[in-house]
């Protein structure tokens, strides 16, 4: 690699010897700003794509005046309707899992019971397990149950990650509240539950809100599940691209805008919540 | 000491002698280590936290898989619901699993699709964290960026490639064609697809091993390397005998965690190639999507994904043991 070369020039000449000249200094830096403008090119040049006028989309070059054209085509087609959907189930799974998760996880922190371990190693396999194994048993429950192509069905599937992620992710952030927070809080006569509320969730709450932010993003990516478990009316945002792909020709730009829409959000908020994310993706592998 | 009556029940016979600090009733329960009733009011409270979310989790996990267990020893189809729904041959369609031509093919599509991926993603991943460990604002600022393709949904990704992918509209095909190279659609051909998947997929998941390895690397004490360089190792010396010992464990678990999630490879196939031409990407996720979903064969289907969830169960074995050792370098 060239950026590795540069590394290894000798400095260059300059008026103050002692100084190391500027390739030394800096040229890593300029290699990683090539290598990101090389890796990132694919991803720019969608977002170009979905600000290029319908007519311009097959030129080369950049020489275009940009429009939101795309995305107004967009949002009047049945496109609005998708990102509602996907707004409503990854909300929905997000809160259900929170609601359900954070106490468990509270409990698995500080109850210290035999059977913890196997609770954690449950948890793991769900994370792992692929999702074709959920698949074919919600298809045919859901399909059972009429709730096939409902946000409600695809809202209980989400479950199956978010919850694994919630119990998994808040019981590093419980550990780290010390317990004699807690314990201060039970002399004073506080229940439990009352401690917890009062003392230790307002303690995590950077934590929690990072859980969310994950949940959300993983429910709002998800494809598979959605694409498997909707068909006209809970379809999400990333099978409607899908159908754009497959069914409105190849107008471009307008699947481009799609692609953009969709990406926003989780771009913005995974970079907020970066340093948890690693956690959120390792999730029941690593030891915190 | 005599004990007020009401509490004189939740303390077990044996121990009631004993002498413990009770506290009147208009105090708080005693510390939690002194008083058996506290701890087991403790054991409740916890208990109403925990037991929801284990039922939550056994309706939604437990059961699926049990279902997918009966389901794969049945012939269960769309076509015949009720007639198919019998155990007569219970272990028939994992005889066809081992016969199925198919089936086989998308191991070995899948093997090549895994083992190439995840090494081009350490390798680059590795690389990279490399060239980004340094104290400077550009390098820190630069290091979130490069994890946009990580965070990008899925479907997303599979999008930006299907762009550049397609000869019509992609600026790589533009630009070599206008440098007198016209290059054939690399997903339409047979010889190049899965190699296109796989330059893809390793886009998408390069910021995975980077961002443990970049966390790995500032674990690194410096001491070693400062005496290292003072004994005049050069570079690839400090490299190979003081870095790589110290994120050895790290690797291994990204190489663990990223071969298990090759397994469910979805949206970039399906995308880009839908298995085909043929069936020259079609790993064994893909196969047993098209035989449940696309033919309803949801008996051989399931047969196919308890296949696929034993792998993946072995392999998170591993991980499990990795992670418990080398998880202090992962932090």
């Amino acid at each position: 690699m060239h950026a590795e070369a540069a590394l290894y020039e000798p400095p260059f000449p300059s008026d103050k010897p002692r100084r190391p000249g500027w390739l030394r200094c800096h040229g890593r830096e300029a290699a990683a700003l090539v290598l990101l403008a090389v890796l990132l090119f694919p991803f720019l040049w969608m977002v170009q794509l979905a600000l290029r006028p319908a007519d311009a989309a097959f030129e080369p070059g950049l020489l275009f005046a940009p429009t939101l054209e795309a995305f107004r085509a967009l949002w009047e087609d049945q496109f609005a309707r998708a990102f509602g959907n996907s707004l409503l189930t990854s909300t929905l799974s997000t809160a259900l899992s929170l609601l359900i998760g954070v106490p468990a996880a509270y409990a698995l922190t500080r109850w210290r019971f035999r059977a913890r371990r196997h609770v954690a190693l449950w948890i793991l396999c769900t994370r792992m397990a692929p999702p074709i194994a959920f698949t074919i048993p919600f298809f045919l429950a859901l399909r059972w149950t009429g709730l096939l192509d409902t946000v409600w069905g695809l809202t209980l599937i989400y479950l199956t990650f978010n919850l694994a992620i919630v119990i998994w992710l808040m019981q590093s952030f419980f550990a780290a509240v010390p317990a004699a927070l807690e314990e201060a809080a039970w002399m004073d006569g506080c229940g439990i539950w009352a401690a917890f509320w009062h003392v230790t969730l307002p303690l995590t709450r950077p934590g929690l809100v990072s859980t969310a932010v994950l949940c959300f993003i993983f429910s709002w990516s998800d494809f598979f599940f959605a694409l498997i478990l909707t068909r006209t009316q809970a379809v999400t945002a990333p099978v409607a691209i899908v159908n754009f792909l497959q069914y409105d020709g190849w107008e471009w730009t307008k699947i481009a805008a799609a692609g953009t829409l969709v990406m926003l959000p989780v771009v913005a908020f995974t970079l907020l919540v970066r340093k948890y994310l690693v956690r959120g993706l390792t999730a029941g592998g690593v030891k915190d | 000491m005599q004990m007020p009556p009401a509490l004189a029940p939740a303390l077990p016979a044996g121990e009631a002698g004993q002498h413990y600090y009770l506290p009147s009733r208009s105090l708080a329960p005693a510390p939690p280590a002194a008083a058996p009733g506290w701890q087991r009011q403790q054991r409740r409270a916890y208990g109403w936290g925990l037991y929801p979310a284990l039922m939550v989790l056994a309706l939604i996990t437990l059961a699926p898989l049990l279902t997918l267990i009966v389901v794969s020893l049945t012939p269960l189809s769309l076509t015949d619901p009720a007639g198919t729904f019998h155990f007569r041959d219970p272990l028939g369609n994992y005889r066809q699993l081992l016969k199925d031509p198919r089936f086989l093919h998308s191991l070995w599509v899948q093997f090549q699709l895994s083992s190439v991926g995840v090494t081009l993603q350490l390798l680059m991943g590795l690389g990279i964290a490399l060239l980004l460990h340094g104290r400077s604002p550009v390098l820190g600022a630069v290091r979130s960026l490069f994890l946009i393709p990580m965070v990008l949904p899925p479907i997303v990704v599979a999008l930006i490639w299907k762009i550049l992918y397609t000869p019509d509209i992609s600026p790589l095909h533009q630009a070599l064609e206008a440098l007198g190279w016209p290059l054939r659609s690399l997903i339409a051909n047979p010889d190049t697809a899965l190699w296109a998947v796989v330059a893809a997929d390793t886009w998408q998941w390069f910021p995975f091993t980077m961002l443990m390895v970049l966390a790995a690397l500032q674990m690194i004490p410096d001491d070693p390397l400062e005496a290292a360089r003072m004994d005049g190792a050069n570079r690839w010396q400090l490299l190979r005998f003081i870095v790589f010992p110290h994120i050895r464990a790290v690797l291994l678990v990204c190489a663990l965690f990223r071969l298990i999630d090759s397994f469910k490879a979805f949206p970039l196939l399906y995308v880009l190639t839908n298995g085909g031409p043929g069936t020259v990407t079609e790993v064994t996720n893909f196969y047993g999507f098209i035989q449940a979903f696309n033919f309803s064969f949801w008996g051989y289907g399931s047969a196919i994904a308890l296949v696929m969830l034993a792998g993946v169960f072995a392999l998170s074995a591993l991980v499990s043991r990795l992670g418990r050792e080398g998880g202090h370098d992962a932090r």
